[in-house]
């Protein structure tokens, strides 16, 4: 005997239902996981921040300075590079003290423009890599403060950020 | 006649297209804005010193009727000094945990085990005998661990402090647990550098009461939680921070008594920096000034 082929509809739609729980499903786990504050330190490239504790969070967007395993860069423009840094004997380095004393100056100009105080201590985002030596560290915050950026902050990563 | 029963239609479904062209727009637009990584920052108070040292000038005197607190780290040691007097020194032996590129797996190598290899002219080696690239190992260390040592003298070796500890992951240590003197639940181990752990050493079970450094953390722990603990070498930043925790009780009324000055070697990795202050302000030491050993 002849089997029987099993007949098929030909009209059948294309359901969306399934796909549109899963998409709601993702889109209530995404809203559920932005930061609606956003972020105002993005982590540079090549460089690994040291995990800590801290949950301050910085307040407004600060000029930064990257001390990774090759380059000291001021604002994402390379200045000096770390190896450099490590091997010169005093505690000013030069050539990103220049660059920061520029960078101090126009913010200064553009406070006065503003009518703010012009002589507030310039703030600074210092982002480091967790296995750079404390010489290169020290070098750089005291240029930092050498060059009138006295609130110095280190990026970090936040230990345990998922549990918030 | 017999009425003809009318044969309800089918439910006619909802045209989802419009939709799911809206969550195609929104998801991938959410997926960009969000922060896989969490940053913070750790605000700190210049150097003391470095404007002095530019001059040539000698540091100031110290006040004799504040507390003047130091934290000073060596490569082999941490110590606390105030008022021109120091704690004993706080042993420890540097553990770097690398992820080796060739198989993904973490390894351990005692710090002073890879300088020498270095200086030989080999990199420290994966668990699979892969060697690490000697001009960029350094960079591929994923965690730094200070274990606790116990030292009877300067020539003596030592031998390592294991404690209990809470985990969250597998093997990760999280809080050293202390008993009701504020103890650490620790011993110390057997064997060659007591590197074995101590069998006398027990994890609590569940029910019983233990607390960490943290205040108020005192429980009870639950069987789930009592389950995760883990036997762990005791890390010095623990022993640190329970010695700030009390020096900053005990002298709370002074004016200094929110101050502290973290002091390293050029050598010192940035990543110890951050632990020490982590500890220093988790400890009620909130501005924490950095200063160079010896400068």
């Amino acid at each position: 005997m002849a089997r029987k082929s099993r007949s098929y509809n030909e009209n059948v739609p294309f359901s969306l239902t399934s796909m549109m729980d899963m998409m709601t499903i993702i889109l209530v786990f995404m809203i559920k996981n932005i930061d609606a504050e956003g972020q105002l330190v993005t982590q540079a490239e090549n460089l690994i921040l040291p995990v800590s504790t801290s949950r301050v969070q910085p307040k407004e967007v600060s000029l930064t300075v990257i001390v990774d395993n090759n380059y000291v860069l001021v604002d994402n423009g390379k200045v000096i590079t770390t190896k450099e840094v490590l091997d010169q004997e005093e505690l000013l380095i030069p050539m990103v003290d220049s660059v920061l004393k520029e960078r101090r100056q126009t913010e200064k100009e553009h406070a006065l423009r503003m009518g703010l105080p012009a002589d507030e201590p310039g703030n600074i985002i210092v982002q480091i890599d967790k296995n750079i030596p404390y010489d290169a560290m020290y070098k750089v915050m005291a240029t930092c403060g050498f060059s009138g950026y006295t609130n110095i902050a280190f990026a970090v990563s936040m230990k345990n950020a998922g549990e918030e | 006649m017999a009425k003809e029963i009318k044969k309800p239609a089918p439910p006619e479904e909802p045209d989802l297209l419009p939709a799911m062209g809206l969550f195609t727009i929104l998801i991938p637009m959410l997926l960009s804005m969000t922060a896989f990584q969490k940053l913070a920052i750790v605000e700190v108070n210049l150097p003391e010193r470095s404007l002095m040292n530019m001059q040539d000038e000698p540091p100031p005197e110290p006040d004799q009727q504040s507390l003047n607190l130091s934290l000073a780290i060596t490569s082999d040691y941490m110590v606390i000094g105030a008022r021109g007097g120091f704690q004993p020194n706080v042993f420890f032996k540097e553990m770097w945990t690398f992820r080796c590129k060739s198989d993904a797996q973490l390894i351990t190598h005692a710090a002073e085990d890879v300088k020498a290899s270095v200086e030989a002219g080999k990199g420290p080696k994966c668990k699979d005998g892969v060697e690490m690239d000697v001009e960029k190992y350094m960079y591929e260390i994923e965690t730094i661990e200070l274990w606790a040592y116990e030292k009877t003298s300067e020539e003596d070796p030592g031998r390592v402090i294991w404690a209990i500890y809470s985990s969250q992951g597998e093997n990760v240590p999280d809080s050293a647990f202390v008993d009701g003197n504020n103890e650490f639940l620790a011993l110390t181990g057997e064997g060659n550098l007591g590197l074995t752990p101590p069998p006398a050493l027990k994890k609590p079970g569940a029910g019983v009461a233990v607390a960490t450094l943290a205040e108020n953390s005192a429980r009870k722990l639950k069987p789930e939680d009592a389950a995760r603990n883990i036997i762990y070498p005791l890390s010095a930043y623990d022993l640190i921070a329970k010695d700030l925790i009390a020096i900053h009780t005990q002298f709370i009324d002074l004016d200094d008594a929110d101050n502290i000055i973290v002091v390293a070697n050029d050598d010192t990795q940035f990543d110890k920096i951050i632990s020490l202050m982590d500890r220093a302000k988790a400890s009620g030491f909130i501005k924490v000034n950095l200063a160079k050993l010896g400068g």
